[in-house]
């Protein structure tokens, strides 16, 4: 892909915590419409790599370019909301406000952020709920949905900042077997519809399925990226051969 | 039974004196119930501003009015505040009074007492915000202060609502003790009274019963509350 068209631009980004560098000189480039799965062994700076992203950590070195926003250069959280009305993100712990409902959740950030008007955003909520199919959870809390329910709240929360990347950390693996196909479902609908998106998944089936790129990163590093097909069909690396073992 | 005797209970005078004792009582613990909370809600927030000097002063504050008695605090309030020069001349009589009254020292120093208990409350409450919500804020773009004023402090206020409970009604108890600055309240009519009658056992079980009722109403309107804030879901919650 030609670099520079590309939305999600990383070059060679370093951080450590403390004496542990977590990431180890990371390069990526995700282009627009693309839908990008991490994969690999827990500490390997899969999650880092995405609050890299949007600046929820800030980096040692190295560059992030996001569209228009150099990410690295960017200090305050001030400075950082139009990245952050660009680029939204979903969590393992869905991390809903608990003393809101569902509908508030999800208009609270349009309009105390972004200061959309509040009736506008209040109809593109409910678009949004019926999209993940909560229309009747509108004005239910957070502790009185299930875990599916939330993530996918949390899920129509970003989508309610109209961004144009969304990254997916982990987000089903809170979730029991059952309740995963219901996000998955709607993470492959997004895909679909283009919107760009970054999962870090431990859901081999899934990322096979609906990804366009496979990462695999281990200490630090990517040490292989591929399409689907090839990656897992015809790993190149030793180190993915064998946690491909392990997982499929 | 025990030769009880609450026939002084009859005396207009008596009545009068309960009924302010009470008023004085229950306006020195609601204005510093208020100023209380509002000094330890500036504290909580100064103190998530991580600044250094900052920092310092609130901490500095919290442990001088936390880590000695509240009686010694009215004290010191009474006699350096209305001695240090603070006066004023009463116009209708031309005497020199203290700008201060007692009823204002035993206010101002509660309020310090109670503040300083109360941000400790409420930073209790921000502290064990989960990080993972405070994550989420900033993923969706909220500032610092706007992240502190709609996320952060309805989350811990909900959080720290039964520490709070606790210093309110300690606070007004702590009131009594204004009797010793000579700020007219319950306590101090009760004294007023027994040493009037001499029915010291007969007066304190009146005024204990008032302070139960009194409390209670506290105790009572604060259940409400935690219960109509509580997170719906999660414990008491709906």
């Amino acid at each position: 892909m030609n670099r520079s068209n590309a939305l999600i631009e990383i070059d060679d980004i370093r951080k450590s915590f403390g004496i542990f560098e977590v990431l180890k000189g990371i390069s990526l480039t995700v282009g627009k419409g693309e839908a990008v799965c991490i994969i690999g062994p827990s500490g390997s700076g899969k999650s880092t790599i995405l609050r890299c992203i949007n600046g929820l950590m800030p980096i040692d070195s190295g560059s992030i370019r996001v569209g228009d926003h150099r990410v690295h250069e960017l200090t305050s959280e001030k400075a950082m909301r139009p990245l952050r009305h660009q680029v939204a993100m979903v969590f393992q712990q869905y991390n809903l406000f608990p003393h809101r409902t569902a509908l508030e959740n999800i208009m609270m950030a349009p309009i105390q952020v972004l200061g959309h008007d509040k009736r506008e955003v209040e109809e593109r909520a409910r678009k949004l709920l019926k999209k993940v199919r909560l229309s009747e959870k509108a004005d239910s809390y957070p502790g009185q949905l299930s875990g599916g329910q939330q993530q996918r709240v949390a899920i129509a929360r970003a989508l309610a900042m109209q961004p144009d990347i969304i990254l997916f950390d982990e987000v089903t693996a809170a979730l029991d077997p059952e309740t995963v196909k219901e996000v998955l479902f709607t993470i492959r609908e997004l895909v679909e519809e283009g919107l760009t998106c970054m999962l870090v998944t431990h859901e081999m089936k899934f990322a096979r399925e609906v990804s366009h790129r496979v990462c695999f990163t281990d200490h630090g590093r990517i040490v292989e990226s591929a399409p689907p097909a090839e990656f897992f069909d015809n790993p190149q690396d030793a180190r993915l051969r064998e946690f491909l073992g392990q997982v499929l | 039974m025990l030769g009880l005797d609450f026939s002084w209970l009859g005396d207009a005078t008596y009545q009068q004196w309960l009924l302010v004792g009470v008023t004085n009582t229950i306006e020195l613990a609601a204005i510093s119930s208020v100023a209380a909370v509002i000094i330890g809600m500036l504290g909580a927030l100064a103190l998530t501003l991580r600044i250094f000097w900052l920092e310092a002063i609130v901490e500095l504050f919290v442990e001088f009015f936390r880590n000695t008695p509240p009686l010694l605090q009215m004290l010191f309030a009474y006699f350096t505040l209305s001695t240090l020069g603070l006066k004023v001349t009463d116009p209708a009589t031309g005497l020199s009074v203290p700008l201060l009254s007692a009823f204002a020292c035993a206010a101002i120093s509660l309020s310090l007492f109670g503040g300083a208990l109360a941000i400790e409350a409420f930073r209790s409450g921000i502290e064990t915000m989960p990080r993972a919500i405070i994550e989420a804020a900033r993923s969706l773009g909220y500032s610092r202060w706007s992240r502190f004023w709609r996320v952060e402090a309805p989350i811990a206020t909900r959080i720290c609502l039964p520490a709070l409970t606790n210093i309110l009604t300690n606070l007004f108890k702590t009131t009594s003790q204004a009797s010793v600055i000579t700020v007219p309240e319950l306590m101090y009519y009760a004294g007023q009274i027994y040493n009037d009658n001499l029915r010291t056992l007969e007066v304190m079980l009146l005024i204990l019963v008032i302070y139960v009722a009194l409390v209670s109403v506290i105790t009572f309107a604060m259940a409400r509350l935690e219960r109509w804030m509580a997170f719906p879901g999660y414990g008491t919650g709906r």
